[in-house]
């Protein structure tokens, strides 16, 4: 049922912003990580979304072509920013060049905060998506009343 | 269905229920880039579907006149929570009309006795 169908949809779309939001966390988490496992300074992530066909549970065949076109949203790739950050000089840091100059990621807080104030808005524009969707749905079943 | 008129109810709610759902795809997909918002033209549609109750899946188009972002994506949130809550209230109104109706036949069926 079509219906339903929009619940996954706008499941896919929670599921996205909410891994956009980790992402973005983790980048103003390690905005001043000079040590990785990776070696070097900690480098930005950022994701890629793409329209992505979802799967209802309970969905047959023959819905899938009844109903058309709904497209839900994954992430395709995470991509890792290659850019080098500031360079400050700080002598008595253990990560200190020979010349006494630090590299520090290429991470702008700022950026990021408003990039996850976007993910915020996104996933709550997806909630109430899904409200008003399962008040339709709740609207069905009262029929049997 | 029961006659006519619930018959066109119910297709005006399942075209409504195809179009929430488009709606819904569009507000998952509003960071997606070049991403397109897709729509159906409703009042030719539910034309179409009074006169021809066995058509298959409705036309989906891109809308057309929207601003497109520098990352190619054009949905308008704005325009997809007004249209979620617009849906949403026409859902209701037909479900309460249909509603009626059954609680007409409930009322034939029991003879006018009790009203349950």
């Amino acid at each position: 049922m079509s219906l339903f169908n929009s619940l996954s949809v706008s499941a896919s779309g929670m599921t996205a912003e909410r891994q956009r939001a980790e992402v973005l966390v983790s980048n103003i988490a390690n905005a001043e990580t000079t040590r990785t496992a990776t070696g070097g300074p900690y480098k930005r992530q950022d994701v890629v979304f793409e329209a992505q066909d979802v799967t209802s549970p309970f969905s047959s065949i023959f819905d899938a072509q009844m109903t058309s076109q709904g497209a839900g949203v994954g992430i395709s790739q995470i991509i890792t920013d290659q850019g080098t950050g500031d360079r400050r000089y700080m002598p008595g840091h253990p990560d200190a060049d020979k010349d006494g100059y630090v590299t520090f990621p290429k991470v702008n807080p700022a950026e990021d905060m408003v990039d996850l104030l976007g993910a915020s808005r996104s996933y709550e524009a997806n909630v109430s998506a899904i409200s008003a969707v399962k008040d339709m749905i709740q609207r069905s079943i009262d029929l049997f009343k | 269905m029961l006659d006519p008129l619930s018959r066109q109810l119910e297709q005006y709610m399942t075209l409504l229920s195809v179009r929430q759902k488009l709606v819904s795809s569009n507000i998952a997909n509003a960071d997606t880039p070049d991403y397109r918002t897709k729509d159906i033209d409703f009042e030719s549609e539910f034309r179409e579907y009074l006169t021809n109750p066995l058509k298959s899946a409705p036309n989906v188009t891109d809308v057309n006149g929207l601003r497109v972002k520098p990352d190619g994506n054009n949905v308008d949130l704005d325009r997809e929570a007004r249209l979620l809550s617009e849906n949403a209230i026409r859902f209701s109104v037909a479900s309460n009309l249909l509603r009626g109706q059954i609680k007409d036949i409930r009322l034939a069926i029991s003879g006018g006795g009790t009203n349950s």
